[in-house]
């Protein structure tokens, strides 16, 4: 029987895919320290749909969560089990719709960070900050979120 | 109603911003609100006036506007609602004899006098490890804290503080208060689906939602019965993606606060975590209108206030008079000059130094400093003897070398002082690479366009001789030699093509200055060496008219030199007009068959083109200082001739000279 991580494995596709291409953006990653870690969840499986934010707060149900990592100076890739933001150790969480994890599979052979760009513009990916700016930009971030197209600093516009 | 009584030429053109209304119980000499937009940054740590802060709204009750809203005071004595670093408090009554000074110097302006509440909620705790919500929804702007759930006893100390601060504000002297959910802040937090998912009777429906914002105006109500209140609401919070409030539930909620018995409504538009602009260059005047005449045919009966992006005393004339909107809300555009509102009764509005929307107030508050305005090199240093315009014991024969913004405001301002002035260019205009910058941009030319105008007109108008097609350079000193007693070298920048000399290739390279001017024009595929405000605003351009552009940039990022507010808009231009970029990368060749380039991987692409333009780096036009050095008596530098920067140095600087020399 199948359990619910072998599922969204599939939703996440090849995890080797996902390692070349992070290993060919390691440029962006060099700043950033070891430990340092980035969690994608689906929108549909995490119940952190719009406006509905406290279901992913307190979610009872574990879905699975691809987690990023800096690791021996790289940027590794696996899939965790997610238990709600309260209990994700993550310093950043994106939540993908079902269209933008369709895309981004789409997309692993080419700019992934630019198609993740563009679909948090679309407000296909929400994402959600767990440490402020000094931490962040303190653990080598700051590249790495303007290369999303977040305003690390700028707010108001 | 009192008869309007017109006196300048101006009023009677703008008969409807400058006809009297009623707040309240209070008489308003004008249709015009400051609005509390901006938080100085320059108080206290603990949130005392200082008396920077004092001397800055002197300035601001003297704008001519007929109410005036102080800037938002967090009600409570953790900073729990504290949004800023040096945000003033009002939790308490040691802080009254400070507001006291400031509601008289707007009484005495002759304008009725409002004190803004604000809890920042989710953008709060500025000072602390956290801020507090209605429910847990993390921070997506790194800027802020981590948010924690306020309980219902929470929820009933903050009403009241919100009604003692109300109190306090009204026994120090003003008129009236403000509560705002602008961009954000608490009251929007519990108004929004985004930000509130409780399950109590503070969430869930709108009704539900609502709850707390009826039960502030109640208790504001209740504590200051015969004092006007104003509640800023977004008529769109633009957070829909995210699962914010429609604008239907944004009316919704201003249906609520009318039903409660608030005396104006402000309409604002947008959340600081709004993934598009609400009141940037690029959002065209009068753009969110629609909002405050859907509010104002909603709540025929209820004061409307709106101003987003609405900086022209024209346009918000005919807005009153079509029923629009009844107060023209106003800050930004009064930060640029405030002497706007006068100059716009004068008909001077040629005068007017424009707001140009580059936010560069706003970047800098994200900074944690004090706010400060590319326009008005004055505003946060009214304090400050050394930065009034005073009568030059000595007058002077001051010539100036550019008439770029450095020196067309070193120019006037000296001119000002009473000093004699000659502005030399060897171009055909005023306005130097601004104008090349202005015919270039995306966003709104005729902003930056204002700015080099503004120039033209002053310097007429106050005598400043300007010299056109004149190089200055050594032979030409020389034959003017002693008619000056002072020089200005504010000549700006030009590109650096001496540092591709040995370059293979470097012949055919192609200065940008010379296209955005329009001297050169260039073949379909492009290549833009430099990715920073110049190269970026004419590969925008460029591609927009149909080229085809990649730009090489030496850093890991485009968009460097850009002010923070307004990079994410060059970085979205790039994206939507698909720009290619090539980062950390260096030219190494320039062939018949394209440039050859070098990335950070050492490998070597060839990026076939026509043309490859340089637009970085750049280097300051220094040389002058040289020649010139033994050849007057004061030699000064000021913008990119020193140091090559942008549109805010450059009229900082320029200021800064004009009235010290």
């Amino acid at each position: 029987m199948k359990t619910a991580i072998d599922e969204t494995e599939h939703l996440f596709g090849d995890m080797s895919l996902w390692q070349s291409m992070l290993d060919r953006q390691r440029e962006l990653f060099i700043e950033m320290d070891s430990g340092s870690r980035l969690g994608f969840v689906s929108r549909e499986a995490s119940g952190i749909l719009p406006g509905k934010h406290r279901e992913g707060v307190q979610v009872v149900t574990e879905v699975p969560m691809m987690a990023w990592e800096i690791e021996n100076g790289g940027m590794s890739v696996r899939i965790e089990r997610f238990a709600g933001l309260a209990a994700t150790r993550v310093d950043v969480l994106l939540v993908a719709d079902r269209e933008a994890m369709e895309t981004m599979l789409a997309a692993l052979g080419g700019d992934m960070l630019k198609t993740i760009k563009q679909l948090i513009r679309r407000g296909n990916i929400m994402f959600f900050l767990f440490k402020n700016k000094t931490q962040l930009q303190d653990a080598g971030y700051e590249d790495f979120l303007e290369s999303l197209g977040l305003a690390f600093i700028g707010a108001c516009r | 109603m009192t008869e309007i009584v017109v006196t300048r030429p101006g009023e009677a053109k703008l008969n409807h911003l400058f006809k009297p209304g009623r707040v309240g119980k209070f008489e308003v000499k004008n249709r015009i609100k400051y609005g509390a937009c901006c938080v100085s940054n320059y108080n206290g740590r603990d949130g005392s006036i200082t008396p920077r802060e004092l001397a800055r709204v002197r300035v601001i009750a003297g704008t001519g506007c007929g109410l005036i809203t102080n800037q938002g005071a967090y009600p409570d004595p953790w900073g729990e609602g504290k949004a800023y670093f040096r945000q003033v408090a009002i939790h308490d009554d040691k802080f009254l004899p400070q507001f006291e000074m400031i509601a008289r110097y707007i009484h005495d302006a002759g304008a009725m006098a409002m004190q803004q509440i604000l809890h920042a909620g989710r953008y709060g705790g500025i000072d602390l490890g956290y801020c507090i919500q209605p429910s847990v929804v993390p921070q997506t702007l790194p800027h802020f804290r981590p948010p924690r759930e306020m309980t219902k006893e929470q929820i009933a100390v903050t009403v009241q503080q919100h009604a003692d601060a109300a109190r306090r504000a009204i026994r120090a002297g003003f008129d009236a208060t403000e509560i705002t959910s602008f961009m954000g802040y608490l009251l929007a937090n519990f108004n929004s689906r985004f930000t509130n998912q409780r399950s109590d009777e503070y969430g869930g429906s709108v009704q539900n939602r609502g709850r707390f914002m009826r039960e502030l105006i109640d208790a504001i109500k209740q504590a200051t019965p015969d004092h006007p209140l104003s509640v800023r609401l977004n008529g769109a919070e633009l957070m829909d993606k995210w699962g914010g409030n429609t604008q239907d539930e944004s009316f919704e909620l201003m249906q609520q606060a009318v039903d409660c018995g608030v005396d104006m409504i402000s309409v604002t538009v947008g959340w600081q975590e709004a993934p598009e602009s609400s009141f940037g260059r690029d959002v065209e005047p009068g753009y969110w209108n629609f909002l405050s005449e859907k509010a104002k045919r909603m709540f025929p009966n209820t004061l409307v206030a709106f101003g987003n992006r609405l900086p022209d005393p024209a346009m918000a004339n005919q807005c009153v008079k079509d029923n629009i909107f009844d107060y023209w809300e106003i800050c930004r555009p009064l930060l640029a000059d405030p002497e706007l509102i006068h100059k716009a009764a004068e008909d001077r509005m040629e005068e007017v130094r424009p707001c140009i929307g580059s936010l560069n107030c706003l970047s800098r508050l994200f900074r944690d400093l004090p706010y400060t305005c590319t326009m008005n090199p004055m505003l946060g240093h009214e304090v400050e003897p050394e930065y009034h315009v005073t009568e030059a014991t000595e007058k002077k024969r001051v010539m100036v070398i550019g008439a770029g913004p450095a020196g067309m405001e070193a120019a006037i301002t000296a001119r000002r002082r009473g000093h004699t002035v000659t502005v030399f260019d060897k171009a055909d205009k005023i306005g130097g690479n601004l104008a090349a910058y202005a015919a270039n941009d995306l966003a709104r030319p005729a902003d930056l366009q204002g700015v080099i105008d503004y120039y033209g007109v002053m310097a007429k108008k106050l005598g400043v001789e300007v010299r056109l097609n004149t190089e200055a350079n050594a032979k030409f000193m020389r034959s003017i030699l002693h008619e000056y007693d002072a020089c200005i070298v504010a000549a700006g920048a030009r590109t650096d093509l001496e540092s591709f000399k040995y370059m293979p290739g470097s012949e055919t390279l192609i200065d940008a200055l010379d296209v955005a001017h329009g001297r050169k024009t260039v073949g379909k595929r492009v290549v833009m060496i430099g990715g920073g405000m110049i190269g970026l605003t004419i590969s925008e351009f460029l591609q927009k008219a149909g080229h085809e552009v990649t730009v090489i940039e030496k850093d890991k990022r485009v968009g460097g030199d850009i002010m923070p507010t307004f990079k994410w808009r060059h970085t979205a231009w790039v994206d939507e007009l698909g720009i290619k970029t090539i980062c950390s990368a260096q030219l190494l060749k320039v062939t018949a068959e394209g440039a050859t380039v070098k990335t950070a991987k050492g490998e070597e692409i060839l990026v076939p083109c026509d043309n490859v333009i340089v637009s970085s780096p750049r280097r300051a036009n220094h040389d002058l200082f040289y020649e010139f050095q033994w050849m007057i008596d004061e030699l000064h530098g000021g913008g990119d001739a020193t140091v090559p920067r942008g549109l805010d140095a450059a009229i900082q600087e320029g200021y800064k000279l004009g009235v010290r020399i």
